[in-house]
Formats: C-alpha cells, structure tokens, sequence
C-alpha cells in the first residue's frame, strides 16, 4: 500500500544506529541460538552501543520469518530475555525478506503518529532452527490417543489411518511459493531467461558483491554494525563461550573463475544459470535499529544518522515474476519524495538472486517498462554501480530473512552520515510476489 | 454423452493401429480447455508468431496483447520496424520477443499461436502475404494451437479490389480452420472496424486462450459506436454484477450461471416453477438466488422485472438460455409445438428485455446474450418452429444492438452446433455421430465450451462486439 511521505507538517523518525549478529551459514556456528536468542544478541548489542537509558523505550517492532509456532510474537520474548521493563511494549511483524524493513517503517510510522518517541526495530531468523513440521495426517490422527480416555481400538484406528508410513516422514523446510509451487531458485531461475541475463552477468554481479563486502569488512567500518555473539557449549562444554565476531559467508578470495565451475542449482541441463554463487544462501542471524523521532534524538543529544523519509509496499502476481517487485516499489518511492533516480547517491537493492537484481535493474532502464506497467512516459533510469550496493549485498553476506532490511537501513544509515550523502534508496524482493522500497535521508540536512 | 473416437483417440496406440490399418477415420483429439476463473495471464509461457500483409497498424497492440497475456512474440528476422515494437513491449513484460528465420523455421520449432495482420490489405494481390506467413509456419502449430486472422470489414473498403481481398480472408480463415481442426487447433477471424483498435485487446485474448476452445471457422466483428472501456479488468471481470439466466437449472443453462458465478457476478438462477429442486440447488452452489418463473407465462416480464427491481435494483447481464424443441415436420405439426416453441425461444427474451427497458433496469454498460442455435442458420428437417425462432434471435439481436449501443450496452447471440447435453443424447445415433464428425474440431462441444463464450461476451472487455452471432460449433459444416 502507499504510504505518504512524510508528513507536511509533522514529527519525523530518525534512525540513531543499528547493530546486527554477524551473518553465519545456517547449521554451522550460531546454530544452536534460535531466532529469540539471536535477537536478544541483537538488541543487547544495540542496547551496549547506544547507551540511552532503557526507561526512554517506548516500543519494540520486531519481525521474523521463520516464528517459533508456540511464541510467534518474538519481539516480546526478545524484549523480556533481555531484561527491557515488561511495560515497554512489544510486537512482531512478517513480511518475508521485507519484513524487518517492514518492522522500521512501521517504528517510523508510530513515532511520525505521535504514539512513540524511541523504538526499537528489527528481526531475525534461524534457518537452522526452522520447526521440522509433522505431517498433518500425523498429527490428525494421533489426536484421539493425545486427548481423553484411548482403547486399544483407537491405537489401532490411529495406525490403520497413518498408512502409508512414508507420508509421515518429516519435511525438510523449503522456499516454495503457497500458491505456484515453485521454488524461489526456480522464480529466479525464470526471470534470468526472461529477462535474457545471462550467467556471466550473474557472476560478475556476485563477484563484486563478495568484493566490495570483503573491503568493507576489512575496512573496519563494519566492526562498529557488529556485535559478537557468545555461543554456550552443552554438555562439557556448558558455560565455556566461543565467540562468533565476523560475518562467515563473504569470500574475498573467489572469482569469476570458481563462480563459473558452479552447476546450475535450479535448473537441469546446461540451460541453468542461477547457481549457488549468485544466490543468497540460507543464513542464521539478527539485526536492530534504534529509532526516534527528531525532537527526542536532540534532547537525548544522540546523533542522528538516517531519517526515514518514505517507503511503499507493492504486489505483483507470483505467477508472472515473483521478484520483480522492487522495479515497482522503488519508482513509487522516488514519485513520493520528488526525486528523480539521479538525485539520489546511494540504492541499496537486497541480492536475493544476481538475476532478481539485474532483472529489476533492466525494468528500471526500459522505456516500455515505465509506460507499460508505471504509467510513465520515460524509464526511471540507469542505476549508476558505482552507486549500487556499494558495501556489497546478500550475495555475500547471507540473507537471514527478517534481518536483511535492517542490516541495509543501518549500512545506509551509517553511510549517508559519514559521506554526507543526501539519500539512500533502499529495495527489497520477498516472497509471495512482494517489493518493498524505502529512502532514507541524510538527517543533517 | 459418451463419445468413443474421442476416448479412441486420446490413446496412442488406437491412434497407431487406426494409421497402421488406413482407415478412413480421423481420430479428434481432447481440446484443452480452461479450468477455473479468467487467469491474468492466460497464454503463460506461449511462443505466438506474428505476421502481417503489409505495415502493421496493430503492431503495438498486438504486441501489448501478447506480452501481459504472458506469452513471447515470435517475429520474422527480416527485421522490419514492426519487429522494434515486439522487442520493446517484450523486455517491459520480462518476455523477450524471438525471431524465426524468414526462410522457415528449423525443425522441432513450435508455437501455441499464429496471428496475422490483414487489416492494410489493399487488393488481391496482397493476400499472398497470408500465403507467405502460414505457408512455412502451419506445421509448426502445437495441437490445441490457434489461429487469428485479423482483417477489417469488407463494407467498409474504399475501393473495390480491397473489399474482395478483405472479404476473401473469411474463405482463407475457415479452410485453415478445417486444415487444422483434427489437432484441436482452432482458426478465426476478426474484422476489426476503423477506430475499434481499442476494443480488440480482451477479444484477441479470448481468442487465443483455451476459453474458446470450440469457436472455430467463425468471422468475428469488432465495431464502433460503442463507448471504449478504458482497461477492462483481466480476473474476476463480473465482480459486483448481478447477472439473470434463463433456464439456469441444468445442462447449458446451469453451465453458463457457474462460470458467470466464476467470474464474481451475483447470479439470478431463473427456471420454471417445477424445476425448484434443481435450481434452487445450482443458485445455492453459487451463492446466487434461484426465481422460479414460467417465462413463457404472460405475466413473467413483469414479474422478473419487479423481482430485479426490488431485490437488486437493476441487471448488468441477461443471458436467455431457455428455450423448448418441439420437433415435427410442418405437416404433422400442432398447433402447441409450434406456438410453444415460438413462445418460449422468441417471445420470451424479446418481452422479457423490453419489460427491463421500460423498467430502466437495464444498467448502462449492461450486457444481453441470447442462446440462438445452428440450426436457426443452417435450417433443419423436422424444425420449422425451432430455426425460425432462433433465426428470429439472430435477427433480433442484430436491431437491438444498434438501438442500445449508445448506452454501452451490447446485445449478442451464441449459437451452439453440437453440445453434448441432455438434448444431443436425444437425438438418433447416426444424426449425432454425423453432427460430431462433420465438424473442423471432429467431436461435439461440452456446455462449458458454451458458457466460456457467452461469459466473455458478457464482460465489460466484449464492449466492441455487439449484434454479433457468435457460433460455437466446433466448425461445424452445417449453415458455414
């Protein structure tokens, strides 16, 4: 839907800083944190960078994908493991891979509306904690044994309607589209050959990606988003924390060489060209972001970064392509704002696929693109690589689904304030045919 | 009904030994049919090859057309300035137009379509465009695969060599249509009048969807005169109509309400008093409400008309299915079969349509189809009451669409040939079996492929089509 930008006349959200869990391989490291245990991470390293006093906090809007099915509402079991006053309210908003974008622009939504001053926004995700589900027919049958009085009959009902047993055997969690059926790799895997981007292009994409992550972790300017997270053994090993200090997933060392020796991951025979290297893979991880409203931020004295200046949310028909929808998101955004796709110094585009990005890319360039589906009379324009992405993307750093958005606002954030850049256009593709955008402004000027 | 050649054919190697023997019988094939409500993009993943005689004026919406239907353009590597807006309108739809060598494809090239651009024909010598286009093409057709021609109406060429090539492609377009017909595929035309270009989107996709699956050999106009619908919806294009159907309770009828229930229209169930139980049972299925009247009756006008007024306040669409056969040879028949049919199949829809007039509720933009027949065309033996009544539908509603136009109303006809119904399995074997096969597509029609073209026709993307009598016959011999 659309959202205004901001209010003519009215509060404004600023974003103050962000802090993330380095990104890790889902089963590896972080593997034995869930998503409440890495958004406890999260917000307690926000919480230990930006030391504002806790009783400031009026909210918490959290986000996640993949949700505990008993505790979905993990930004309040967040809040309350790390200690926050049980009367700092919390919720916990979905959105796919937009969903902690999601979750800042509903914090910036509720300081803009007066209802907070301080927010705590964010999300995570533990790929490698996703419930392993029981089949339904399990489940259903099993139910007259687990409730009330059972008789041998009905142990024998039970089993005689369970067969065969192959169906009970539990499902591996896996990115399908509900209502397509088909895997997102295969939705990338079609907009590559629609949109005629070819493997070289894909892999050059994602070389760069790793590239310019890897400078900017070895730059150091990333220490200051990351906060290491303890991970306690079990057994004898309890109470011995190793520590996880630095994203796992950014290969400096790769090449368009290696990149190239990958087969195609999606799609059988030579005709694939979406692999392993240009897809995000499945990552554990969490990020946070404090917002404020603009008055608040100069009482408390705390530096602005970022303000959150409009965003929009779009639909588009998973049947047709699924990840498309970023080229309409971000036009609308731009429209809002006033701005052209030229004043603006920074786009940030979540790197789902290599092909998913240079496919919205290819829309935003094409004049048939704009009038056809933007009704507008030119192409919104070329998006400058110099520009794009500039400390890499999910390609290299992973993409823990609800923590994405919130990495990006807070990379961007950081980035308009120490370059003294006047925007940043952020967008993002998730599932179910979703785009979302956002444009963050310089919060100096 | 049960149809054994088509069962027949739809195994391989019945088809094998049939062509192994040499006999004499063509085996029809299942035609693919739609399932469920409008999709909006139903020619997903197709390859459509286009052509044309000449520049194409309807380049641009041709390739609109093809692109958000989901399908790629397939254009001729001569490389014309048509081609320029086929690539164009690929890359914004994320469905590049291909090229096939102008020479002929190579082998193993196949597409689901073949549209051809008539409509600058100048004069005979043109035409040999049409051959130079299907010529090298035609075997590359899939099975279940169309063909549209488009032309413009012979009426209106401003010399006389244009209006005998224009009019030479209805003859081009119904052969192709026989050629093709035992794979299934389909071939029409479309006469588009100068300035209807912007009706011809919704019917151009119909067309080349499954939805018409048994319209075949049939000259389709696309006219002016009647208000444009700026971009009609593509899903669910009856949402929030209130739609009457005649003789709702079973076969054709009760074929039509659901689909036009599909497509989000509040549906009035309407069949005799006696037919309660199955009525009332299709209104409930479709959340619509059932209104047990005899329409034959002299004060059922009325009563429809106050039931409209009071429960809805007006009707978008009326579709008059009802209709009786009372068969006899003139000489032997009585006087009841012939006033009965009469009544029910002319009488009827003309007072009922007049009472809706004069009651004002007819809402602009609103939509009347009537169920005409082939045998009103082709005339039958043992059906002097029967043709004349439907004959006298295709004559009505040819009146009655001029005088509605300016309200965007249209007033169209279906007229089925053979629709394996309750009346079909009536008829003697031999005259049944001779019906299926005679046809193009070589098996009859199911009520669904019926209600596909009389819910089309009545959506607001059918606003350029009105006074037409659209046959649903499978390409049938009979009254072509």
């Amino acid at each position: 839907m659309r959202n205004g930008a901001r209010a003519p006349h009215g509060r404004r959200a600023v974003v103050v800083g962000g802090v993330r869990t380095p990104f890790v391989k889902a089963f590896a490291e972080l593997m034995k944190l869930d998503t409440i245990a890495l958004g406890a991470a999260a917000m307690r390293g926000l919480l230990e960078r930006y030391p504002i006093a806790r009783r400031d906090i009026d909210a918490v809007v959290w986000s996640g994908v993949i949700l505990p099915s008993i505790w979905p509402n993990i930004g309040r079991e967040i809040a309350l493991e790390i200690g926050l006053d049980p009367a700092i309210e919390a919720m916990t908003v979905t959105r796919a891979c937009a969903s902690s974008l999601q979750a800042v622009t509903t914090a910036a939504a509720m300081i803009e509306r007066g209802e907070a001053d301080v927010v705590i926004a964010g999300g995570s995700d533990s790929t490698s904690n996703a419930e392993v589900k029981l089949p339904q027919k399990l489940v259903h049958a099993a139910a007259p044994l687990m409730f009330g009085k059972r008789t041998p009959g009905d142990v024998l009902g039970a089993l005689s309607k369970l067969m065969p047993l192959g169906e009970l055997l539990p499902r591996a969690p896996k990115v399908v589209e509900r209502t397509t059926g088909k895997l997102m790799g295969e939705a990338a895997e079609d907009m590559a050959r629609r949109n005629e981007i070819s493997r070289a292009e894909q892999d050059r994409f994602a070389l760069r990606s790793h590239q310019r992550a890897a400078a900017a972790i070895a730059s150091g300017r990333l220490a200051r988003e990351v906060a290491p997270v303890a991970v306690r053994g079990s057994g004898e090993d309890e109470g011995e924390a190793r520590w996880v200090h630095t994203d796992t997933i950014v290969r400096a060392d790769t090449s368009l060489e290696k990149l190239a020796r990958l087969k195609p991951a999606f799609a059988r025979g030579a005709a694939g060209t979406v692999t392993a290297g240009n897809s995000s893979p499945l990552t554990d991880g969490a990020a946070a972001v404090l917002l404020m409203s603009e008055e608040k931020a100069s009482a408390l004295g705390v530096v602005a970064l970022a303000r959150v200046a409009a965003w929009s949310y779009v639909g588009v028909d998973p049947a047709d392509q699924l990840l498309i929808g970023p080229a309409l998101a971000m036009p609308r955004v731009l429209d809002e704002s006033g701005r052209d796709l030229g004043d603006i110094d920074l786009v940030d585009m979540h790197e789902a696929f290599a092909a998913q990005v240079l496919s919205v890319l290819r829309a935003l360039e094409s004049g048939s693109f704009a009038r056809e589906r933007l009704g507008r009379a030119r192409p919104v324009g070329i998006v400058d690589p110099a520009r794009l992405n500039v400390h890499g993307g999910s390609l290299a750093f992973g993409h823990p689904f609800a923590a994405t958005g919130a990495r990006m606002v807070t990379t961007m954030a950081h980035e308009l304030h120490e370059s003294g850049k006047e925007a940043a256009l952020l967008g993002i593709c998730a599932q179910g045919g979703l785009g979302a955008a956002a444009l963050l402004e310089n919060a100096a000027s | 009904m049960r149809d054994l050649l088509l069962e027949l054919g739809t195994r391989p190697a019945a088809r094998r030994l049939v062509a192994r023997l040499g006999l004499p019988v063509p085996l029809p094939v299942r035609l693919n049919r739609a399932r469920g409500p409008w999709e909006a993009q139903p020619l997903v993943d197709q390859f459509i090859a286009v052509g044309a005689a000449g520049p194409s004026r309807l380049g641009a919406i041709l390739a609109r057309t093809i692109a958000r239907a989901g399908a790629a353009a397939v254009i001729s590597d001569s490389a014309s300035e048509d081609a320029e807006v086929f690539r164009e309108m690929g890359r914004a739809y994320g469905r590049p137009a291909t090229t096939v060598p102008v020479a002929g494809p190579s082998h193993g090239f196949r597409v689901d379509a073949l549209v051809f651009d008539a409509t600058e024909l100048d004069g005979p010598t043109g035409l040999r465009a049409a051959y130079d286009f299907f010529h090298p093409l035609l075997s590359s057709l899939r099975s279940s695969g169309r063909v549209v021609v488009l032309g413009r109406p012979p009426a209106e060429a401003t010399v006389t060599e244009q209006a005998a090539a224009r009019g030479a492609l209805d003859g081009f377009t119904r052969s192709v249509a026989k050629e093709i017909g035992r794979r299934g595929s389909t071939a029409n035309l479309v006469q588009v009048a100068a300035g209807a270009e912007g009706h011809l989107e919704p019917v151009l996709r119909f067309l080349l969807s499954p939805r018409s699956a048994f319209v075949s050999a049939q000259s389709l106009m696309v006219g002016v005169g009647l208000p444009a619908v700026s971009d009609p919806p593509l899903v669910r294009p009856l949402g929030g109509k209130v739609a009457l159907v005649t003789g709702a309770a079973r076969g054709i009828g009760r074929a039509i309400a659901e689909r036009l229930a599909g497509e989000g229209a509040h549906v009035i169930c309407l069949d005799r008093p006696a037919d309660d139980t199955a009525g009332g049972q299709v209104a409930r299925a479709l959340d619509g409400s059932f209104l047990p009247v005899d329409i034959g009756g002299d004060g059922a006008p009325a009563a429809i008309a106050a039931h409209l007024r009071e429960r809805h306040g007006g009707v978008d669409v009326v579709v008059h299915n009802a209709g009786i056969t009372r068969d006899k040879t003139l000489a032997r028949m009585s006087e009841e079969q012939w006033d009965d049919t009469l009544g029910i199949n002319l009488r009827a829809p003309l007072r009922i349509d007049q009472a809706l007039l004069e009651g004002g509720l007819l809402r602009d933009g609103g939509r009347v189809v009537c169920l005409a027949s082939v045998a009103g065309i082709a005339g039958n033996h043992g059906q002097t009451n029967y043709a004349a009544s439907k004959a006298g539908i295709a004559a009505y509603v040819r009146r009655r669409a001029g005088e509605l136009a300016a309200r965007g109303i249209t007033v169209n006809a279906v007229a089925p040939g053979l629709i394996e119904t309750r009346m079909s399995a009536a008829m003697p074997a031999l005259v049944r079996e001779a019906a299926r096969r005679l046809s193009a597509l070589g098996q009859g029609g199911l009520p669904a492929d019926v209600a596909e073209v009389v819910t089309f026709l009545s959506t607001p993307g059918a606003a350029g089509v009105s006074g037409a009598v659209l046959r649903v016959c499978g390409g049938a011999l009979i009254g072509a």
